[in-house]
């Protein structure tokens, strides 16, 4: 978990602690991408000191140092700067802008330009040549930063890192800093070491992640037979909303067993009723279906690997699946392949950094298809703000209302009509799909008016994208000409 | 800031140079601008450098990535007042600065440097021809005063900032003109005195007052500057030469570099009799018809070359006592250190017809029988031993009838201004400082004369920095005037 060094990252840090993450890191604000806009390099942040101070003295207070590894980084560059780290309690470091100077990065802050004149950063083949890092620079200046935390160590006389992490009793400001913003300076609470005993003060304990109670391991059992010879099951499950990344170790154990794309369609179908909790069948491969009657929270689809998911409210409820959220945040977040179909209202930042998996949902909140990349999206109902923002790729299909026009981000993509033979078919198999698997009232009514009903749809196109594909097809033809 | 891509798609275009053959007919600058449009495409070539180190390579900290891009955009009045928020004489720097900023520059790990030299020039007098250069005297006077003695580029430079804060400021200037070394050490060829006149007459008024034929400590008593002054400044340069003890030095026709450029830009201005920087009369020294050998390969060495070239010499050999130098940048001489003398570098006046040699050493000095010069005996020297040591057998003569010493300056003269004030010194002979405070309270010191000799850009820098620290003794507080970037230790 990275947390940025601010007032009260001690408690966010006590949070993620107790909630088994393995590593925290403070992020100071003096490193940081030549890429970042000079605004945020000069004026966002603070320094790592204070957060790491704050941050370990809580883990120690509370108990739950041990069992976590603190982590800092920000511009840290030197053997002394290490050694302060380790004193206010980070037992490991982030080095980064320092090993890119040593490769010959000169701080152009050009990372975003592709006009990197010393060829670190830039995808430029003229300026890539000027590139005269080479491996054993980096190499040397590790061991010299290594060699130079050692004589900060023997000078302390500490013998071991682990000694060293918490020590802030063995830090004191610099005397005779006469500067006037230095007058009002407390040090005292950034210093003060807590001797809690037993406590430790850096990590000896690994986090209990409970992976033994997980619900996959049941999965597993059931899917004794598919994991030894790809024979099909099914199976019904109860979900509650403490069943995090379900379906996840079946899938790692799939592709373990058998690789990415063995398994054929619906080899695995499960049959959920409840809850799904966070992260439900990320990472999920294809093979494995997994219907859930009920609801999801964050993170549904997660890395989306080729898997599918059908979503749709408990079959007695009598609201309207259009009006009512079914699963929440960020669903579908980086999802590769696969198809899912969400019978209800999603969440914000639905299909962010989707790049091949094909979605159909009634609705869905601010920032849909962000940074999307591929795949496909259709979505028979309101969209929030801010939609197809940086959208470099895929298609998405929007059921046209009065707000749509309005509540898309121009500035990567073009709106247009659903008129080409393909989209139309596609589109059409996708609705189908979607009131197969769930019985969406909606999709038949569509599927009813069809034809009719296509003129209703919009077509959401990166600009960019569309050239890409207009140029790859005119490439094709003319090889195909010629042969 | 320049264009993205202008590095990429613009090569260096610095000013060029009129024909060797056609420039040695006169004392004229023979510098060619580049073209508007070119201009533009040299401040495109600058790349918005995160971390510019042109600001820290250049000794005043000018603000180059900003009038880069001003000159990029077109936008010629910004770029002025950019550039003389930093430097005081943009016109004197543009000209004759080797631009330790150009190899500072960032792009010159890779490419050859943006053309800052030539973007500054061409900023400064595009404002001069626009009228941009006014007199603003200070809004208010403080009441206090303060004497500068020297008007070269130092003593100028802390008379403008003092000023410009509003103290009342006199300079003392032993010779005819203001100027100091830019006015008598640079030849015309290289800086216009007319380019150093119209910028003492903007500083007259502004309402600093010269009084020139003042020497301090000789025709002006120093409790004048005791009595009369709230400060001094210090500013009298490091004017005594090294000199050449070798048998036969007190031949006729040997002489130290700036008794004979002085004495030419005396010639050359019109100004009455034949005159040193000190303003003595002195026997003339001309190369005229003569084979002139120019001892010591540096800036100085290089002014001696020219004039001499202009004042028709038969021939002008240059030697130096270091072997030659390398052509590019070694390890030794890494980006972004300015390599000076350590990398071989051609100067125009070179170019116009001198040849040069190095790693000689000089052995005596032969004369006729009336006493005139008519060569040096020398000898090579083999430096593999990181030392000099003479190659046997090698020696020869060089016939010469008139030999110039350029060889460095050692410190300022002691007698007179600087025994009667009792400022400490260092071990060089320079004055001693502490934030450019001397050892007596209220005097100051600034450039050649605090430092050692150095260049004209450092001059400016020093005098700026002694401004400043005036400033704030005068008013008892921090001084408002212009800082050099420092970082938090330094405040």
């Amino acid at each position: 978990m990275k947390l940025v060094a601010e007032v009260g990252v001690g408690t966010v840090a006590a949070g993620v602690a107790k909630a088994h993450s393995d590593v925290i890191l403070i992020s100071g604000h003096d490193g940081g991408t030549g890429a970042s806009p000079q605004t945020s390099i000069k004026h966002a942040g603070l320094p790592w000191e204070l957060g790491l101070a704050e941050a370990h003295q809580v883990l120690v207070r509370n108990g739950l140092r041990d069992r976590v590894v603190l982590q800092t980084d920000g511009m840290l560059r030197t053997g002394r700067d290490i050694a302060i780290a380790a004193m206010l309690g980070a037992e490991e470091w982030g080095v980064a802008t320092a090993a890119l100077v040593v490769m010959g990065c000169i701080m152009m802050r050009k990372c975003h330009l592709n006009t990197c004149p010393v060829g670190v950063a830039t995808q430029d083949p003229e300026l890539r040549k000027e590139f005269k890092g080479r491996p054993e620079h980096v190499e040397t200046f590790f061991r010299f930063l290594a060699q130079d935390l050692r004589e900060q160590m023997a000078a302390l006389g500490f013998r071991t890192v682990d000694e060293m992490v918490g020590r802030a009793d063995r830090l004191a400001p610099r005397k005779g800093i006469t500067h006037w913003k230095a007058r009002t300076l407390k040090l005292e609470n950034l210093l003060h070491r807590l001797d809690v005993g037993s406590h430790g003060q850096f990590c000896c304990t690994a986090q209990d992640h409970g992976l033994d109670t997980a619900l996959d391991n049941e999965l597993l059992k059931m899917a004794a037979s598919t994991l030894r010879d790809k024979s099909p099951m099914q199976a019904e499950i109860r979900l509650r909303n403490v069943n995090r990344t379900v379906g996840t170790i079946l899938s790692s154990e799939i592709t373990r067993r058998f690789g990415p794309d063995a398994l054929p369609e619906d080899t695995v179908r499960i049959k959920a009723t409840g809850t799904a909790g966070q992260s439900f069948m990320a990472f999920g491969v294809q093979g494995v279906t997994m219907e859930i009657e009920g609801e999801a929270n964050d993170y549904f689809g997660k890395g989306l690997s080729g898997g599918k998911l059908i979503l749709y409210p408990p079959k007695a409820s009598t609201f309207d699946p259009v009006d009512n959220v079914i699963v929440g945040n960020v669903s579908f977040y980086g999802a590769t392949s696969g198809e899912a179909y969400i019978m209800g209202k999603a969440g914000e930042r639905f299909c962010v950094r989707n790049s091949g998996a094909k979605v159909v949902v009634e609705s869905v909140g601010d920032h849909g298809c962000e940074y999307m990349t591929g795949g496909r999206v259709v979505i028979l109902g309101d969209i929030g703000r801010n939609f197809a923002a940086g959208m470099s790729g895929g298609v998405a299909y929007l059921l046209e209302n009065d707000k749509t026009r309005s509540r898309v981000n121009p500035a990567m993509v073009a709106l247009e009509e659903v008129v080409d033979a393909e989209d139309l078919i596609e589109l059409k198999e996708l609705i189908e799909r979607h009131a197969e698997y769930t019985g969406s009232k909606r999709a038949l009514d569509l599927l009813a008016r069809w034809p009719e009903a296509a003129k209703s749809f919009v077509k959401v196109m990166p600009v960019d994208y569309k050239r890409a594909l207009r140029e790859q097809a005119a490439a094709v033809a003319a090889v195909g000409g010629r042969s | 800031m320049g264009k993205d891509t202008g590095f990429k798609e613009f090569p260096r275009k610095a000013f060029g140079y009129k024909p060797a053959e056609e420039r040695v007919k006169s004392y004229e600058e023979f510098v060619v601008p580049p073209s508007e449009k070119e201009l533009g495409e040299q401040g495109a070539r600058c790349m918005n450098c995160g971390v510019p180190f042109c600001h820290s390579g250049c000794p005043l900290g000018n603000i180059i990535p900003d009038f880069n891009d001003h000159v990029y955009r077109g936008k010629w009045g910004r770029a002025y007042e950019s550039l003389r928020s930093t430097n005081n004489f943009p016109e004197v720097t543009g000209r004759i600065c080797p631009a330790p900023c150009e190899s500072a520059c960032v792009l010159g790990i890779t490419h050859p440097p943006v053309a800052i030299k030539t973007i500054e020039l061409a900023v400064i007098e595009r404002a001069w021809k626009d009228g941009a250069v006014v007199a603003r005297p200070p809004r208010e006077r403080t009441g206090m005063r303060v004497a500068v003695v020297g008007s070269g580029p130092a003593g100028l430079a802390a008379a403008d900032q003092l000023n410009d804060a509003g103290h009342t400021v006199v300079v003392y200037e032993r010779a005819e003109k203001v100027g100091g070394l830019m006015r008598y050490g640079i030849p015309d060829f290289k800086l216009p005195k007319d380019v150093v006149q119209r910028r003492v007459d903007i500083m007259a008024a502004e309402g600093v007052e010269f009084r020139t034929n003042a020497h301090v400590g000789a025709n002006v008593p120093v409790s004048e500057l005791r009595n009369g002054y709230d400060a001094v400044v210090l500013a009298g340069g490091s004017t005594l030469p090294r000199d050449l003890i070798l048998p036969g030095r007190e031949g006729a026709g040997v002489h130290p570099a700036m008794e004979f450029l002085s004495q030419n830009n005396h010639r050359v201005s019109g100004l009455p009799g034949l005159r040193n920087q000190r303003g003595d009369e002195i026997a003339e020294i001309l190369a005229t018809g003569k084979n002139v050998l120019v001892i010591g390969g540096g800036d100085t060495g290089s002014d001696c070359v020219g004039t001499s070239i202009r004042q028709k010499a038969k021939s002008v050999l240059q030697i130096e006592l270091l072997p030659k130098p390398p052509d590019g940048r070694t390890d030794r001489t890494p980006w972004p250190t300015h390599p000076g003398p350590a990398m071989l570098s051609t100067s125009s006046s070179q170019a116009e017809g001198c040849t040069r040699d190095w790693s000689v050493g000089s052995k005596e000095i032969l004369r006729d029988a009336g006493g005139k010069v008519v060569g040096v005996r020398a000898v090579r020297l083999d430096w593999s031993a990181g030392k000099p040591v003479e190659i046997e057998g090698s020696e020869y003569v060089i016939p010469a009838e008139l030999v110039l010493l350029a060889m460095g300056f050692l410190s300022p003269e002691q007698k007179g201004l600087l025994e009667e004030l009792g400022v400490e010194k260092d071990e060089r002979g320079n004055v001693k400082t502490q934030n450019y405070a001397t050892s007596v309270p209220g005097i100051f010191s600034a450039g050649d004369m605090r430092r050692g000799q150095s260049l004209v850009v450092w001059a400016i820098s020093e005098g700026r920095e002694a401004a400043r620290s005036v400033d704030a003794y005068l008013r008892g507080s921090r001084s408002l005037l212009a800082a050099k970037s420092g970082s938090l230790c330094q405040a």
